[in-house]
Formats: C-alpha cells, sequence, structure tokens
C-alpha cells in the first residue's frame, strides 16, 4: 500500500475538520478527492505531506501511513516526507527565479550540487511534463514570462525533479483555461506510470476522466471511496448521489 | 544512504542554529530595552519627588526640581498638537476620501512620505529660519510649536489615511444612497468610525513631540528660565533640551548629572503611558472592528 | 431654501481647506528648499575673511591672494615666512590692530584713537614683511597699504576642505570633509551593526515566534522606537561612553564608536519593521512551494523569503541608513565633538547635524558661519531626501 489512513481525526482549534478517515491508496493510480468545499478533502490532502504542520492550534490523531511507515512518527523528518510526496498547488506559484532555477530549487535544498545531474534532472522533468519542448530555449528566462498553463505545468516538473513517489495535486487545474486544463489532464494520465497520484478537484467530470479511485468527502466524513466508475454510475450513498447529479455542491 | 542521512543532519543542525541565533537576538533587543528602562528607572526613581516636579530648577540647576521644563513642554505639545492635528487629518482624509486624480495623490504621498524622512535637525533650520526670522516670531513658543507640528505631520497624515482605509466602503455607499453629500458622509459616517485610530496617531505625535530636541533648540528653548510663559510669544524651557543641557553643558555636570536621572525618568515615564494609551486604543478598536 | 444654499456654501468652504490642507506637506518640502537654500545661498558670495574687517599687506609685497588656511597658518604663527606661500623670502610679521601700541604711542594715537587709522597705514608702509588684520572702521583714507580680502569662499573649499574652524581668525575656514566622513563612518558602522541584528529579529517576528510572543515585541520595538533621542543620547553618554573608554583604554570614551553603537540601537526598529512587513508580505504559497519540495523551514527563508522580500528589506536598510546620518542629539552627546578627520572608529568626531546643533546658537545670524551652518542644513537636507526617494523607489519596485 502506498497510502494507508487509519482512524484519522483532525481539528482546527476545536473545530473538528476530519472525522475518522480510513483510506488505503495503491501505488501507480489516481485518486480523486471531491466534495463541497470545506468538506476536508483539501485538508486531508495535506495531511499526506504534512503541509497542515504549519496551521497553528491544529491536532491531528489516527496513524497514517506512507510507504508502510507512520508519518506522524516522532523519529519522521519533514523535509525528507515532503521530497518523496510532491505536491502541486491550486495556483501555480513558481518562484521569482528562471525556469531553471525552480526546476534546480528542490534538488539543490536536497543537497545536489552536480550541474551534471541538475541538467540532466531538468530536462527530464521537464519533458516529463510536456513542457520541455516550450521551454528548452529560455530557462534562463523568469518562469513568470509563462503563460498560466505553462507555469502550472513548470510546477508540476518542479515537483518532479526531486523523484518523488507520491504527487499530491490541489485542484490543480481550477485557475486554468479549458485548454491549458485538459494539457494537464492527459499529462497526470502519463504520469500514472510512474508516479501514485492524489488529486483534489471540483471539477467532476475531470474526476471521471483522470482517476481510478474517487473518494467523496463530506462535512469532514468519508462517505464513499470505490472504483470512479462505480462512484459516478452507481453510488452506493444518498448524498454521493445527490452531489454527483448536482443537488448541492 | 549515509550520505544523504548527514545531508539531512547537516540540514537540521543549520536551521537548528540559525533559529537559536535569531531567538537570541529577538532576546537580545528585548534585554536591551530592559536595560535602558530599567538603569533610569533605578538610578531616577531616588530623584522623583512631589518637589521634584512642581519646582523651579536652583543653585545652577543642580537642585530643586524641572517644573518650567515640564510646563514648557505641555505648552510645546498643545501648540504642535493644535496644528498638526486639524492639518494633518484634514490632509488625510483629503488624501484618501478627494484627491482621486492619479499623479497628484501620488506626488502629494510622495512629499508626506520624504518629509517623515527628513532629520528633525533641518526642521529646526527651517523653523528658525521661517518662524524665527522671516516671521519674526522670534525665539518663543509659537516657533517651536508650529516648527514640531510640521515634523508630526506626517504621522498624523499616514495614520489619518490608514484609518480612513479600514473604513468599509459599504458604509460609505450607503450614506451617499440616502441622499448625503459627500462632506456630510465623511463628517457623520466616515470619520467617527475612523476615530479611534486617527487618536493613535494624535498619541504617537504628542510621543514624538515631548521627545524631540533637534526642532526646538533655535525656536524655543531656552536654557534657564525659572519663570512659567504668559505668552505664545515667551521662550521656555522644555524637558528633553533640558535634560541635554544637565548631561552635558549644565554648570556642574556631576552635581547635575541626579537632576538629569530625573528629567531622563519623567520623559521615558511620558513616553510609556503615551505608547501604552495607543495600544489600548488601537486593541480596543480592533475588537469593536470584530464584532 | 436660504438653510439649503448656506449648507452649500459652507460645504464648499469645507471642501477647499481640506483641499488647501492636503496639499500642505508638499508645500512644507518646497518652503524647506527655499529658505534653507535662501539662508545657505550667501555663503559663497561672502568673503573668506570676517565681514567687516580688513586684511592687507604692504605694497610691495607679491602675494595678492591667500587661502583660508594659509591665512590662519600666518596668525598661528606655522608660516613665518612669505616664500612659504608664493612670495619673496621675507618673515612675515602679523599684526593685529590690537598691537599697534607695540608701534605707536599712546599721544600719537590721539586722545579718541582719532589717529589710529593714519597710524595703521604708517606702520604697514613702513614694514614690507608685514601682514595686517584690523576692522574696516579704522580703515585709512589714502590706504597704501594691498588689500588681500577680495576673495570669495568658494565651493572647492567648502566641499572639499579639509579642516572645519569656523570661529578661526581673521578668516574662519569652512571645509565640511571632516564632518562629511564623521557622518558616514558614524553611520556605516551603526549600520553594520544593526543590519544582521535586526534582520534576525525580523525574521524571527515574521516566521518564528508565536503569536503570543509577537504581541510582547511587536510593543518593544515600537518603544524602543519611541524613546526620545536625547534619552539614548543619556543612556549612551552614562553607559557606553565610560564602556568604550574602558575597553578600549582610551583617554576619553566619547568616540565614533559610543556614537555608532547608539545609533545601531536606534536604527533597529525602522528596520526591522519594515524589514518584518517585507518577509510577511511573502506569498504563502512560495512557502508553501519551497517547503513541498523538502526544504527545511531555514532553507525556505534562506532562498525563498528573503530573496522575494529583498527590495523591501534593501528599502529598510536605506531607511535605517537615513535616519542614523540625520540623528543629531544623541550623537552629538556621545561622539566627543572634535572637527577633525576620523582615522577609526575610536576618535572623537562630529558629524553634520551634531555640528549644525552645537554651533548654531553661537553663530551670529546672517554672518558667514551662520550660512555655513545652514548650507550644511542643506546638503543634509539633499542626502536624505534622495535616500528617502531611492528607499520609496525600492520599496514600490516589487509591486
Amino acid at each position: 500500500m502506498m497510502i494507508q489512513a487509519e482512524h484519522i481525526n483532525f481539528y482546527y482549534g476545536t473545530f473538528q475538520a476530519l472525522k475518522n478517515i480510513n483510506m488505503e491508496i495503491e501505488a501507480n493510480t489516481v485518486t480523486a478527492f471531491i466534495g463541497p468545499s470545506g468538506c476536508g478533502k483539501s485538508t486531508f490532502l495535506r495531511l499526506i505531506n504534512r503541509m497542515n504542520d504549519l496551521i497553528p492550534d491544529a491536532k491531528m490523531d489516527g496513524t497514517l501511513k506512507v510507504e508502510d511507515k507512520d508519518i506522524y512518527a516522532p523519529d519522521v523528518k519533514v523535509d525528507e516526507l515532503r521530497k518523496r510526496v510532491g505536491m502541486v498547488f491550486q495556483k501555480p506559484n513558481p518562484f521569482p527565479k528562471s525556469i531553471y532555477d525552480n526546476l534546480a530549487y528542490g534538488l539543490r535544498v536536497n543537497g545536489v550540487k552536480d550541474k551534471k545531474i541538475i541538467d540532466e534532472r531538468v530536462e527530464t522533468s521537464l519533458k516529463g511534463a510536456a513542457l520541455w519542448d516550450e521551454v528548452k530555449d529560455k530557462l534562463n528566462k523568469s518562469a513568470y514570462d509563462l503563460s498560466g498553463g505553462q507555469q502550472q505545468r513548470l510546477c508540476i516538473a518542479r515537483a518532479l525533479a526531486v523523484q518523488p513517489s507520491i504527487l499530491l495535486m490541489d485542484e490543480p487545474a481550477s485557475a486554468l483555461d479549458p485548454i491549458s486544463t485538459s494539457k494537464i489532464e492527459d499529462l497526470i494520465f502519463e504520469l500514472k506510470k510512474d508516479y501514485t497520484i492524489v488529486i483534489v478537484t471540483h471539477n467532476m467530470q475531470q474526476a471521471t476522466r483522470v482517476s481510478d479511485k474517487t473518494a467523496f468527502f463530506y462535512l469532514g466524513n468519508l462517505i464513499e471511496y470505490d472504483d470512479t466508475q462505480k462512484i459516478f454510475l452507481n453510488p452506493k450513498e444518498k448524498e454521493t448521489q445527490n452531489y454527483i447529479t448536482g443537488r448541492f455542491g | 544512504m549515509s550520505s544523504i542521512t548527514s545531508l539531512h543532519t547537516r540540514k537540521r543542525v543549520s536551521q537548528h542554529v540559525a533559529f537559536w541565533i535569531f531567538r537570541l537576538t529577538a532576546l537580545a533587543v528585548v534585554a536591551v530595552l530592559v536595560w535602558i528602562l530599567g538603569f533610569l528607572f533605578v538610578n531616577g526613581a531616588s530623584v522623583i519627588s512631589w518637589e521634584f516636579l512642581t519646582s523651579e530648577p536652583t543653585n545652577g540647576m543642580t537642585e530643586g526640581g524641572i517644573l518650567p521644563a515640564i510646563v514648557g513642554t505641555l505648552c510645546l505639545v498643545a501648540g504642535s498638537m493644535l496644528f498638526a492635528f486639524p492639518v494633518g487629518v484634514l490632509s488625510g482624509i483629503y488624501m484618501n476620501e478627494y484627491a482621486k486624480n492619479g499623479w497628484i495623490i501620488r506626488f502629494i504621498r510622495m512629499m508626506t512620505d520624504n518629509l517623515g524622512a527628513i532629520p528633525s535637525i533641518v526642521f529646526g533650520l527651517f523653523g528658525m529660519s521661517l518662524f524665527v526670522n522671516a516671521l519674526d516670531f522670534g525665539d518663543s513658543i509659537i516657533a517651536g510649536s508650529l516648527t514640531l507640528g510640521l515634523l508630526v505631520l506626517p504621522i498624523v497624515i499616514r495614520t489619518t489615511e490608514e484609518a480612513l482605509k479600514t473604513v468599509d466602503d459599504t458604509l460609505r455607499h450607503a450614506s451617499l444612497a440616502l441622499g448625503a453629500s459627500k462632506f456630510y458622509t465623511v463628517c457623520h459616517v466616515v470619520l467617527p468610525v475612523a476615530m479611534p485610530n486617527i487618536l493613535t496617531g494624535l498619541i504617537l505625535a504628542i510621543g514624538r513631540v515631548s521627545g524631540e530636541t533637534a526642532p526646538i533648540l533655535f525656536t524655543v528653548a531656552a536654557y534657564f528660565l525659572p519663570k512659567l510663559p504668559s505668552s505664545i510669544f515667551d521662550q521656555v524651557m522644555a524637558l528633553p533640551y533640558h535634560l541635554y543641557v544637565l548631561a552635558t553643558s549644565g554648570t556642574d555636570l556631576i552635581a547635575s548629572r541626579r537632576m538629569a536621572y530625573g528629567t531622563a525618568l519623567v520623559l521615558i515615564v511620558i513616553v510609556l503611558i503615551l505608547n501604552i494609551c495607543a495600544t489600548l486604543i488601537r486593541k480596543h478598536f480592533t475588537k469593536h472592528q470584530a464584532k | 431654501m436660504a438653510r439649503r444654499k448656506l449648507a452649500i456654501v459652507n460645504e464648499k468652504i469645507a471642501e477647499t481647506i481640506i483641499r488647501v490642507c492636503g496639499w500642505i506637506s508638499s508645500l512644507t518640502i518646497l518652503l524647506m528648499v527655499v529658505f534653507l537654500f535662501k539662508e545657505g545661498a550667501g555663503l559663497f558670495s561672502s568673503k573668506q575673511v570676517e565681514d567687516g574687517y580688513v586684511l592687507a599687506v604692504n605694497k610691495s609685497n607679491k602675494v595678492d591672494h591667500l587661502g583660508v588656511e594659509n591665512i590662519k597658518d600666518i596668525f598661528d604663527m606655522e608660516i613665518t615666512n612669505w616664500k612659504e606661500v608664493g612670495g619673496e623670502d621675507m618673515d612675515i610679521i602679523v599684526f593685529r590692530f590690537t598691537d599697534i601700541t607695540n608701534y605707536v604711542s599712546a599721544e600719537q594715537l590721539g586722545a579718541d584713537f582719532e589717529n589710529l587709522p593714519q597710524c595703521i597705514d604708517s606702520v604697514l608702509a613702513a614694514n614690507a614683511g608685514m601682514i595686517a588684520f584690523f576692522p574696516e572702521t579704522y580703515m585709512p583714507e589714502n590706504f597704501s597699504g594691498k588689500r588681500i580680502d577680495g576673495d570669495n569662499i568658494t565651493l572647492s573649499s567648502f566641499f572639499a576642505g579639509t579642516e572645519w574652524f569656523p570661529t578661526a581668525t581673521p578668516a574662519p575656514i569652512f571645509g565640511i570633509l571632516p564632518l562629511f566622513l564623521a557622518t558616514i563612518l558614524v553611520s556605516l558602522a551603526a549600520i553594520i551593526m544593526a543590519v544582521p541584528l535586526a534582520l534576525s529579529v525580523a525574521i524571527y517576528m515574521a516566521e518564528l515566534a508565536s503569536p503570543k510572543v509577537r504581541k510582547i515585541l511587536k510593543p518593544t520595538i515600537e518603544l524602543l522606537a519611541g524613546i526620545p533621542s536625547v534619552v539614548y543620547g543619556f543612556f549612551g553618554l552614562v553607559v557606553f561612553v565610560p564602556m568604550v573608554q574602558k575597553a578600549f583604554d582610551l583617554p576619553v570614551g566619547e568616540t565614533a564608536l559610543a556614537g555608532a553603537i547608539i545609533l545601531a540601537i536606534m536604527a533597529l526598529p525602522t528596520i526591522i519593521t519594515v524589514s518584518e512587513d517585507a518577509m510577511r508580505s511573502v506569498p504563502r504559497s512560495m512557502k508553501e512551494a519551497s517547503l513541498a519540495l523538502g526544504a527545511t523551514h531555514w532553507q525556505t527563508i534562506w532562498k525563498v523569503i528573503m530573496p522575494y522580500a529583498s527590495s523591501g528589506i534593501i528599502a529598510a536598510i536605506v531607511m535605517g541608513v537615513g535616519r542614523a546620518i540625520g540623528e543629531t542629539m544623541a550623537v552629538l552627546m556621545v561622539t566627543g565633538n572634535s572637527a577633525v578627520i576620523p582615522d577609526s572608529l575610536l576618535t572623537p568626531v562630529r558629524t553634520i547635524p551634531a555640528t549644525i546643533a552645537a554651533e548654531l546658537g553661537e553663530a551670529p545670524v546672517g554672518g558667514a558661519h551662520y550660512q555655513a551652518l545652514f548650507m550644511l542644513g542643506c546638503i543634509l537636507f539633499v542626502i536624505t531626501l534622495l535616500i528617502s526617494l531611492a528607499a520609496n523607489k525600492i520599496q514600490s519596485k516589487k509591486k
């Protein structure tokens, strides 16, 4: 199992954002988290690379294992975990540096100094993110010169460069136009071969297009988690059906 | 694997070291403040007495009190605020509510920012040249007050502007939609909401005025003048200048050291009280905002 | 109806007042330019030699011009031969008009000194190597000597002069280099001390401190900014000055170093507040992106937050420099006030603002000294204005 969650409860202060979540995610699959705003899907995603550590007053209990290791055990080094669990955010957030330096950043902070290795990794990850052909001649240009869609693929490439095994995507296409969105979706399909991908999305078509499995969250509960086909065609739970048929959300 | 582990150890050790340095420097800055305050309190407390606060300096300023300096500083605070408060608040209102055309407002804001960066001694020169000489006020409360008023003008303008900015636009629109004029809206809707924050600016400005020395050196301050002022064209003593005199150019520096400690403590206490007031008002205000 | 009209008129008046007030800070800066330069500008059209006095030599003397430094050296008896200043090989005889009784008797001067001018004339005519300095009121008719006080104070002697000696007679020396260099020395030393401290505190406040700790630190720093400079000066005088004296075993503790230490403390709040604001305005997404790539918090601060906030941090430092350069009272009280070109941090110095504060009270209004001090004010005004403009420019660049 790539990711295993057992009895996860999560609180922002006194507010309980996640209630007894149990879930297992297999390697080399795409799992979509869906549900209305505030349902806890992003919160759960950000538990997997411990991004919620940044929030003061937040508290978690339960066990969360990545590659069979409890990532909230006291001896776990957060930066090493985050190296293995890459993340792509809702809005493209390249650093105000050159394209090349954006890609090299993750390697440098992890102690890679050899320029040859960095060059090679920059190229493979840009190719991996289907951006290489568009930017290979302007690697030293600022990342801000790219279009929004290109920036988001750059951020994916940046995450790939540190060679994670899991890629978390928090609504990666919500700030993009339809053409860029479809490019990202194609990319997710490609990346599945090498990575385990977890994607949060508001867009149900997107979930059906890219994911193998879908988890539906509602009010902090994991209502239903199954093959995407089953969730959308034949949901077991009433809330799931209401949501996917657009009765609330 | 071992090289990776060592890298991660190194990363963490450097983070550990860096963060401890930051914690310690922050602590050091607090320590400096405590040191200054503590030092002045310890040395000044024994000097402070009712007599010290209410009598005139005697015996070559080595004995007696500092009443004329306290009164002088009060006069200067009052005078400068009479000028700076209305003018500053009106300027702030102009900049936030009226001036909407691009370059004008940018120009004025730039000038205001830069005015705040000009050293107080230059204000002193300017005040001397304009108020003392050109307008022929002589060394007087009015010349000193106007100089100090100009000095703190940027503070008052800035805080007024910031205060007005926090007022929700929907309030303005609601008032305008009811047929109120812009001026009426500003006076009866916007200003009352913004007032507590504007007052914070006023208090900070008072703190600045009561402690400034350089601008009053040549516009009002008297070395030794054991009588209280009777008109705005009189010279006065002032606390900060008095401290300067006691510390560096009194008749007997060793003997007047005690008086200097007392004066410094009085100044510090004034600043302390004003700061606490400003913090309280701000806290009170943000609480109201939250509701 | 009439009441309504009146209300509208009142409103118009009020709005006009508001508008006028809006312009007042701009107006103040313009007035500052006018008045400071008005008072200072006369400096370069005033004579080197003190106003109302005459400096003259014997008609046969080949020297037509003397620089202020030379005049001072001659009257201090450091130059004793005319050939040192380009004249013939001849001893210099210094003559102040009070020396007249060494040359002529009281009877010759007359009961009411009515013959004094004539006597000066004849004494000067009789001594080929004499240089005479006397009030213009005693100027003889048909003066037989040669006046050499025609030169004005020059720009280069002011800006590049290495001596500041405003009370020297017969010719005061206004060379601002010692003051200027002292200002730069003290300010730079202060900033070098303050910047690492201030940035550490700013990082701590922006990134590490819990909200509770921040709630304590913030007012602390505001208070540090609120303490009057004269109190800092006093504290420096009674605490740092003796410390510096003891630590370096100096004859006096009032040194550039003591000034720099005090200035460093005074510059802290400005640098901390502005750079902390800059660091806080770094988007959260930047920080998260870095952490998500496996960077530690410190790596994120160093490689993402600091570069992103760099323009704000630089602006903060520049503002700190501006404050340090303009600070008057504290520096005046602890730096020892000796207007010589500093050769180390451990010598007494005098900065530009301290000079103005210390000397303006004694300079006769309208005299050359007074004008020179206003000129210093102009310089200070221009420097700090430029610094402030630069800081604002840098700060607004990013946004």
